[in-house]
C-alpha cells in the first residue's frame, strides 16, 4: 500500500469517489482537531494573556499583549509541589521499572510452574480501585511514619510493579528463548543472565516503562492527598488543586497554574511520544 | 583438552500434555566422534540434543558426559557448548563479546580471553569483525561468529542444532566442507542435528536415525544406505528416495507387475513364499546390455535432465507403497501430501548416465541385479 | 534437584514484589473487608465485627444511592461517547493519510496531563455564571448565535450534571480509544482485504465484512478499561466539584465519609462495592486474556 505514494497523481489506482472521499475526510478531521483543541485555546490563550486583560467578556480574544505575569504570580505557589514531586517520581519511576524488569523477564522467560498464575495475581493489582486499600494504606504509613514522599515514592513503585511487569514480560517474550539457552549454556545462571543479557536488550523497554510511570507518579491525586500531610510535602497536583480548586481563585490564575503543572509530563509526550504510546498500548493487554 | 564420550542411557523426555518425545534412547558416542542425530521434524533429535545440553529435563534414564552422570546437571555447569539454528547471537555486545562471554561467566581473565578470541578469530576469518555487532554482520558471518562462540570454550563437546539450515542452497555445501575439516583439527566429540540427510550422509561418522522419539539406526553411512534395517530408515536415507513395490516371492523369485527377479545368491528368503515390499534405489538401475542381468520395460512420462545425470519417472503396474513408515520418512501426514494428482500405481525413479538415449513416451528396457534389491516384511517393516 | 536449582533463583528474584503485592494488594483488600464489617468510626481504630450492618446502612442512605445513580449515568454516558468519538477518529485517521502521526499526537495529548488539570480547564469551560459574568462555553455559544446551547452544565439537575462531566472525560479519554481501534484495525492484515477488493467488494464493504469483524476483541477491551476506570474516577469530579451532589459519586463519597466524617467503617464498605463492582468485569477479562495468549 505505501507504495502508492510513489505513483504520480494521475496513474494511480482509485475508485471514483476517492478524492472527494479523501477531501471529506480532512474535512472532517480538520473541524475535530479545532473542536478538540478548544480547551487548549483557552488555557494558552488565557494564561498568556496580561492580567488586566482578564475578564469574562475577552475570555474567548486573543491577547493583545502576551504577558508571563500570571505564571509569575501563580508559579511560587506551584514551587514546592513541583520539587516535591520531581522528588518523588524520578526515582520511583527508575525503582518500580527495575523491578518490573526482573519480574517481566522471571515471568516470561524462566517459566516456573504457577507462572502464569501468579501473574495473573500481579496484574489483578494494576485494576483495583484504590479506595479499595486506602483505609489500611493510610494506617500503614502513618505507624510506620512514612507520611511522606518517601512513602509516596513506595507507594507508586508498589502499585506500579503490575503495569512495569506487564510491560516487561511482554517485551521479553518477543524476544528468542534461543538466546537464553544460549547464555546458559555459556555458563550463566539466572541472574547473570538477566544482567548481561536480558538488561542490555530490554532498554527500549525501559524507556517506555519509565517514561509512563513518572507521568502516573506525576499525576495522580489520590496518593498524593491520602499519604502526604503535611503541607510542605504535597506533590504538584495536590498543590494545584489548592492554588486553583476553589472557585474564588481568579480563573487565569488558576489556567496558569494547571499550564505549569503540566509542563514536565507534556515534554516527556512531545519528546518521547512513541514510548508514551507504547505504555498506553500496554495496558490494554493486546488481547 | 581430552575429547570425552557421551553416554545416553535408557533416556525418555515426556512433555506436558503426555507427548513421549524421546523413548529410551540408548546411544554410545565415541570420544572425538562427528555422531549426526537425524530424521523427520518431530522425531526428537532436536529434545535430544537439549538433553545433552541440560536444557531439558530428562523423563527417564541418564546422560553420561565422559565418566561424569550429568543427568541433574544444569547447563551452565556441564561444560558443553553449543550453535544454534538461529545463531542467538547476543545483539548488544559486539563479536569479541559475544565470543567471550561464556569465558567471562566462567571468570577465565581477560588477557587469556582476548588471547583465545583472537586465535579463534583467525581460524574462522574473523578478525575484521571483532568489534561490530551481530546486526551488522551477514548471515554466513553470524554463524561463523556462532561457531567461534562454542570452539573459543574448548568444551568438552560441541553440540549443533540445524547451524546450516538458515544459508542459502550453495552456501550450505560450502560449509559442510568446512566444518569438516574443522572437525579434523580440533577432534571435539560434535553431536549434531538436521533433518537433513544428505547434511547426515556427508558430515557424520556415524549416523544416528530417529523417527518418533525412537532410535531406529545407528550405523555408518554407507551401511545405512547399503544396510537399512527397515523401511523407515530405507526409505529416509537417500536422495531421490529408494523405489519402492509390492511383490511377492515365489519360486527363488520375485515377482512385481509383470517382472521376475530371482534372487540373490545366499538369501535368506530363498525358500519362502510370501509378500513382500520390494526396494531398489535409483541407481540400482542400469540401461540392458544383454549381459544376462534380469531386465524390465519401462516407459518413461517424465525426463528430468540434469546435466550430468538424468533421471526417468515411470508407472510401474503394481500397487504403490503407502505406509506409515515411507510416509514419516518424507514428512507427509497422508497420501494427498505427497501426490499433486493421485495415483494407486507404484512410481519408480531411476538415475541413468547423461547420454542415454531416452525419451519421455518411447520404452526403455532397463537391467538390475539382483545384489542391489531390498526386502521389506509389509507389515513390521522390518528388513528380511 | 534440578528443578530446584533451576527455578529457585527466579523465584528469590521476584519474592519481593510477590511480598509488596501480596501484603499491598490482597492484604490490604482483606484488611479493608474487615473494616467494612467492623464498627470503626473516630480517630481510634475499633475492629468490633457488626456483621453486615454497614452495606445494608448503604442500601437506605439516600447519599449513596445518589452516587451510584450518579456513576451509571455518568459510565454510560462516558463509555458510549468515548468510543464513538474514539471510533470515529480512528477510521479518519486510519487510512495513511498523510499526518498520521501529528493527528495521533493532537488526540491523545490529554492522556498526559494530569485529570486536576484538566478538570481546572473544563470547570471554567463549564461555567453557569450569567449575565457579565457571563464566561466559558456559554458565553461562545451566545457570541455565535447558538443561544439554545447555553446550560448550567455541572451545575444543571441530575442527570445533566453527571453528562457534563463525562463530556469533560470523554474529551481526555477518546484519544485512547482511537489509540486501541486503530491499532485493531492495523492488526487485519492488508492480505485479507486486498483479497476482498479483489474480489470486488467496495471499500465500504471491506470495512464492514472484513474489518469489523475483527474489531470485536479490541472492543471489548476498549469497553472493560473505560467502565474500570469510570468506577475509579475521582481525580476529575474532585478537582471540578468536590462537594456537589449532583456529580457525586462512590468515590467521592467514599473519600469524605471516611477521611473528612471519619466514618471508617462505611467508607470501606462503600470501596468494597466499588471493587467488587470492578472484578465483575475485570476478573473475566483478565482470564480471557491469559487463556488467549495460551493457545498462541
Amino acid at each position: 500500500m505505501s507504495a502508492r505514494v510513489d505513483v504520480p497523481r494521475d496513474l494511480r489506482i482509485r475508485s471514483r469517489w476517492a478524492p472527494h472521499v479523501t477531501t471529506l475526510r480532512y474535512l472532517a478531521l480538520f473541524a475535530l482537531v479545532c473542536l478538540f483543541l478548544i480547551p487548549v485555546y483557552v488555557l494558552v490563550v488565557t494564561a498568556l494573556k496580561d492580567p488586566s486583560q482578564v475578564s469574562p467578556r475577552q475570555m474567548w480574544n486573543l491577547p493583545d499583549v502576551l504577558s508571563l505575569d500570571t505564571f509569575r504570580t501563580v508559579w511560587p505557589k506551584l514551587e514546592t509541589g513541583f520539587r516535591n514531586s520531581l522528588v518523588m517520581a524520578v526515582p520511583a519511576s527508575i525503582i518500580s521499572s527495575v523491578l518490573g524488569a526482573a519480574n517481566g523477564f522471571v515471568l516470561s522467560k524462566w517459566r516456573f510452574p504457577g507462572a502464569d498464575i501468579v501473574f495473573a495475581l500481579i496484574l489483578f493489582g494494576m485494576f483495583i480501585p484504590y479506595q479499595s486499600i486506602l483505609i489500611p494504606l493510610r494506617q500503614v504509613l502513618s505507624d510506620a511514619g512514612l507520611t511522606n514522599l518517601t512513602g509516596l515514592a513506595l507507594v507508586h513503585i508498589i502499585y506500579g510493579l503490575p503495569i512495569t511487569t506487564l510491560i516487561f514480560r511482554s517485551y521479553f517474550a518477543s524476544i528468542s528463548d534461543e538466546l537464553i539457552d544460549a547464555s546458559q549454556v555459556d555458563g550463566a545462571g539466572m541472574l547473570r543472565t538477566f544482567a548481561y543479557v536480558a538488561v542490555p536488550i530490554a532498554l527500549p523497554a525501559f524507556a517506555v516503562s519509565i517514561i509512563w510511570q513518572f507521568t502516573q507518579a506525576w499525576n495522580d491525586f489520590l496518593f498524593g492527598i491520602v499519604v502526604v500531610t503535611r503541607a510542605t510535602h504535597w506533590p504538584v497536583t495536590v498543590a494545584l488543586n489548592n492554588t486553583a480548586g476553589s472557585q474564588v481563585v481568579p480563573y487565569h490564575e488558576a489556567m496558569a497554574a494547571a499550564a505549569l503543572a503540566s509542563i514536565p509530563t507534556l515534554l516527556v509526550y512531545v519528546l518521547m511520544g512513541r514510548f508514551f504510546m507504547r505504555g498506553l498500548m500496554a495496558g490494554a493487554l493486546k488481547g | 583438552m581430552e575429547p570425552v564420550g557421551i553416554r545416553l542411557q535408557g533416556v525418555t523426555k515426556r512433555f506436558k500434555g503426555h507427548v513421549l518425545a524421546v523413548d529410551n534412547v540408548n546411544l554410545e558416542i565415541e570420544p572425538g566422534e562427528f555422531m549426526v542425530l537425524v530424521g523427520p521434524s518431530g522425531c526428537g533429535k532436536s529434545t535430544l540434543l537439549r538433553v545433552i545440553a541440560g536444557l531439558e529435563e530428562v523423563s527417564g534414564g541418564r546422560v553420561y558426559l565422559g565418566d561424569e552422570d550429568v543427568t541433574t546437571k544444569l547447563p551452565q555447569h556441564r561444560d558443553v557448548a553449543m550453535v544454534f539454528q538461529s545463531y542467538a547471537l547476543y545483539p548488544r555486545m559486539s563479536v569479541r563479546r559475544n565470543m567471550g562471554f561464556g569465558l567471562r561467566m566462567r571468570r577465565t581473565e581477560k588477557t587469556e580471553r582476548d588471547r583465545r578470541v583472537d586465535e579463534v578469530a583467525h581460524i574462522l576469518g574473523l578478525e575484521r569483525l571483532l568489534d561490530r555487532r551481530p546486526g551488522a554482520l551477514s548471515g554466513g558471518q553470524r554463524q561463523r561468529v556462532a561457531m567461534g562462540r562454542a570452539i573459543v570454550r574448548e568444551p568438552k563437546v560441541f553440540l549443533l542444532d540445524e547451524p546450516l539450515s538458515n544459508l542459502d542452497a550453495k552456501l550450505r555445501v560450502t560449509m559442510r566442507a568446512q566444518l569438516s575439516l574443522l572437525h579434523q583439527r580440533l577432534g571435539v566429540t560434535t553431536v549434531y542435528v538436521t533433518h537433513d540427510q544428505v547434511e547426515a550422509m556427508t558430515l557424520g561418522q556415524r549416523v544416528a536415525v530417529l523417527r518418533d522419539g525412537v532410535l531406529q539406526q545407528v550405523d555408518t553411512p554407507t551401511n545405512l544406505f547399503r544396510h537399512p534395517v527397515n523401511l523407515f530408515v530405507a526409505a529416509f536415507i537417500g536422495s531421490p528416495s529408494m523405489n519402492f513395490v509390492q511383490g511377492r516371492v515365489a519360486n527363488g523369485s520375485v515377482n512385481f507387475a509383470d517382472v521376475t527377479i530371482p534372487l540373490p545368491a545366499g538369501s535368506a528368503l530363498a525358500g519362502s513364499d510370501r509378500q513382500v515390499v520390494v526396494g531398489i534405489r535409483p541407481t540400482g538401475f542400469s540401461t540392458a546390455t544383454g549381459d544376462g542381468l534380469p531386465t524390465m520395460k519401462a516407459v518413461p512420462d517424465v525426463v528430468e535432465d540434469l546435466g550430468d545425470e538424468r533421471y526417468i519417472h515411470f508407472d510401474v503396474d503394481a500397487p504403490r507403497v503407502d505406509t506409515e513408515a515411507t510416509r514419516a520418512a518424507v514428512d507427509a501426514k497422508s497420501a494427498e501430501d505427497i501426490l499433486l494428482l493421485p495415483e494407486d500405481r507404484a512410481r519408480f525413479t531411476v538415475r541413468l548416465p547423461v547420454d542415454t538415449p531416452v525419451t519421455a513416451g518411447q520404452p526403455v528396457t532397463l537391467a538390475v541385479s539382483p545384489d542391489r534389491l531390498h526386502f521389506f516384511d509389509p507389515e513390521s517393516g522390518a528388513t528380511l | 534437584m534440578y528443578r530446584l536449582r533451576k527455578w529457585g533463583p527466579a523465584i528469590l528474584l521476584i519474592l519481593p514484589s510477590l511480598l509488596a503485592i501480596g501484603v499491598f494488594v490482597y492484604g490490604f483488600l482483606g484488611w479493608n473487608l474487615t473494616v467494612s464489617l467492623s464498627d470503626w468510626r473516630g480517630l481510634r481504630p475499633s475492629y468490633n465485627y457488626v456483621g453486615f450492618e454497614n452495606y445494608t446502612r448503604l442500601a437506605s442512605d439516600g447519599r449513596f444511592t445518589n452516587s451510584v445513580g450518579n456513576v451509571i449515568v455518568f459510565t454510560i454516558v462516558f463509555v458510549g461517547g468515548a468510543l464513538l468519538v474514539g471510533f470515529l477518529l480512528a477510521y479518519l485517521v486510519e487510512r495513511r493519510i498523510r499526518g498520521e502521526g501529528f493527528f495521533r499526537a493532537i488526540f491523545l495529548f490529554p492522556m498526559a496531563i494530569s485529570l486536576i488539570a484538566v478538570a481546572i480547564i473544563w470547570r471554567w469551560l463549564m461555567s453557569n455564571a450569567t449575565g457579565a459574568q457571563q464566561t466559558g462555553l456559554n458565553r461562545l455559544f451566545s457570541s455565535i448565535g447558538l443561544e439554545f446551547l447555553v446550560n448550567d452544565w455541572f451545575k444543571a439537575d441530575q442527570p445533566f450534571a453527571v453528562m457534563a462531566v463525562a463530556i469533560a472525560a470523554g474529551w481526555a479519554l477518546s484519544g485512547y480509544i482511537m489509540a486501541l481501534f486503530l491499532a485493531g484495525m492495523r492488526g487485519v492484515s492488508d492480505d485479507l482485504r486486498e483479497a476482498a477488493r479483489v474480489d470486488g467488494a467496495s471499500e465500504r464493504r471491506v470495512f464492514w465484512h472484513i474489518v469489523r469483524p475483527m474489531l470485536l476483541p479490541v472492543l471489548m477491551s476498549a469497553v472493560v478499561i473505560l467502565v474500570h476506570i469510570s468506577f475509579k474516577t475521582f481525580d476529575l469530579i474532585f478537582a471540578m466539584d468536590a462537594e456537589s451532589r449532583l456529580i457525586e459519586m462512590p468515590a467521592i463519597y467514599m473519600w469524605f465519609t471516611t477521611f473528612d466524617s471519619f466514618n471508617f467503617n462505611r467508607g470501606a464498605a462503600i470501596a468494597t462495592l466499588l471493587m467488587v463492582g470492578v472484578a465483575v468485569v475485570i476478573v473475566p477479562y483478565i482470564w480471557y486474556s491469559m487463556r488467549m495468549e495460551r493457545r498462541q
